[in-house]
């Protein structure tokens, strides 16, 4: 499995960036919406674990840290977000955190805890023990 | 509950073993020794200590109907312990490793025995009449890591392993003079020796703990990303299950018949999973469990717990294990456990009673007597 997307071609790099640009679009229009969790939802959708390629990730860490930002009432966000998305919004979350930047820790640690007590130490170690996958 | 007896062994448990009877175990103390209990009164008296090794033994196992013990050890030996009188003798077996042997387990029929080593290689061992000796053979080559558990398959001729590079591979070991070729399954029986029947890359962290349902049809392992791993119709075509849970990750898993496994590791607790009648796998609850697992978990008060831990452990210098988390939960471990066996009737199919042992230093007897749910 890991070994097909070991290697990105030029041109599947660039798919991927412009799928993440214009994933960035709809989310934008979402916020202004008033729809921070559909906006969140939308930008863990289709995340890059498995490319090599560091502009993909750091196109996508971009659009997710705008939509994590964004979240302000936690209990909404954790009725509508399904268990599938737990384990990769905890990559960003740790994403988030090694940013070292303080409001982006905040916010990151005020998700941590809150999806911790949900998806359970088990996340955390999915999160922490996946070299290959990372965000 | 459903553990019927607990016994304090040791400080730490690396591994245990029950005699064909039950009447007796053999575990390691966390040294180069292995200490046989037997059950006399209601009580466990240590009848005999097998000193043979260097280093840390990392394997025990007894074999049922011939009644031997292979032993293998940090220090790259292995032993085959035989009862003659009533002094268990050792025979020395040359596993031609330069790292340490970590797992070991006799085959069905019990004429091989395969060890896994820090030497990215597995050893078959088998004994040679005219020589009088054990000759180990090794399938080199295969992993880039370390070998962490052996698991035969019951035709005795398949062998999955699981590595710390994350993969859990199945090997024929077929050799010649030792199996015949016109056993059950002829198709598996084709192989030579050594070679690889599949790989799998499920898991992107260490694996452990590798083991077969009783058809030989399922195979399951954990990896150390809280994740366990299902693969049914091992061959050219397996069909893979990945269940992630909510809890530490598990070190060794254990399958009571052909729809349930327990599972057990660093939670202290034992977990049940099962398939449903579509075939798939999830998570049922945790055995002997006095809280509901519901409930969300006081993550909070767990890490003041921690804290507060942390200075009086740098006040007074005292360690007392990590143990707050498993006894909130009612958990009868209070360390990891690293090793389950099953404690079969004869002549009953399904395992209703196991055993596990951990870093505790104890062994735990769990009786599945009032979890009839899960056999249906």
């Amino acid at each position: 499995m890991a070994g097909v997307d070991d290697f990105v071609e030029a041109d599947n790099a660039e798919a991927i960036i412009s799928r993440i640009e214009h994933k960035s679009r709809k989310i934008e229009s979402l916020l202004k919406q008033g729809r921070p969790v559909e906006s969140l939802k939308t930008a863990l959708e289709g995340s890059p674990p498995n490319t090599r390629d560091e502009r993909c990730k750091s196109a996508n860490w971009i659009v997710v840290h705008r939509a994590i930002m964004a979240i302000k009432d936690f209990d909404a966000l954790f009725s509508s977000l399904d268990p599938e998305y737990y384990d990769i919004l905890m990559k960003y979350l740790y994403r988030g955190l090694s940013t070292g930047d303080r409001p982006t820790c905040d916010q990151c640690l005020r998700i941590h805890e809150r999806l911790t007590e949900r998806a359970g130490l088990g996340c955390i170690l999915r999160t922490l023990a996946d070299t290959v996958n990372t965000v | 509950m459903s553990a019927v007896a607990v016994h304090q062994f040791a400080q730490c448990i690396t591994c245990h073993a029950w005699s064909p009877d039950h009447s007796m175990i053999a575990l390691c103390p966390n040294n180069s020794e292995v200490h046989i209990y037997r059950m006399s009164e209601d009580k466990w008296e240590r009848v005999h200590v097998l000193q043979k090794h260097d280093q840390i033994v990392s394997g025990i196992d007894w074999s049922s109907t011939s009644n031997k013990i292979v032993t293998v050890s940090h220090d790259r030996n292995s032993y085959v312990w035989n009862l003659e009188g009533s002094d268990w003798v050792p025979t020395l077996v040359i596993l031609r490793l330069n790292r340490a042997a970590l797992c070991a387990q006799w085959s069905p029929q019990e004429n091989k025995f395969a060890v896994g080593s820090g030497a990215k290689t597995v050893c078959i061992c088998y004994y040679e009449q005219e020589n009088n000796w054990w000759v180990s053979k090794l399938v080199r080559k295969r992993h880039n890591s370390s070998v962490t558990s052996v698991a035969w398959h019951p035709n005795n001729i398949l062998l999955a392993t699981t590595s710390t590079d994350g993969k859990c591979r199945v090997f024929s070991t077929f050799i010649k003079g030792v199996d015949t070729r016109d056993s059950k399954t002829s198709s598996s029986s084709d192989t030579k020796f050594g070679e690889q029947i599949l790989q799998l890359d499920l898991s992107y962290s260490w694996a452990f703990g590798v083991k077969w349902s009783p058809s030989g049809n399922t195979l399951a392992y954990v990896g150390h990303n809280s994740m366990i791993y299902f693969v049914d119709d091992v061959g050219p075509s397996p069909l893979a299950q990945n269940v992630a849970f909510r809890d530490l990750p598990l070190r060794d898993v254990l399958f009571v018949s052909e729809k349930v496994v327990i599972g057990v590791g660093f939670d202290c607790i034992p977990m049940v999973f099962a398939a449903d009648e579509s075939g798939i796998w999830s998570f049922v609850r945790f055995i002997g469990e006095t809280k509901t697992p519901s409930s969300a978990p006081k993550y909070g008060s767990q890490f003041s717990e921690a804290f507060g831990k942390f200075y009086s452990q740098s006040k007074y210098g005292v360690n007392n294990d990590g143990t707050e988390n498993s006894r909130q939960r009612g958990g009868i471990h209070q360390n990891c456990i690293n090793c389950i066996l099953p404690l079969k009737e004869p002549g009953v199919s399904m395992v209703r009673r196991f055993s596990t042992s951990g870093l505790d230093g104890k062994v735990v007897i769990w009786d599945l007597e009032n979890q009839d749910d899960l056999f249906q």
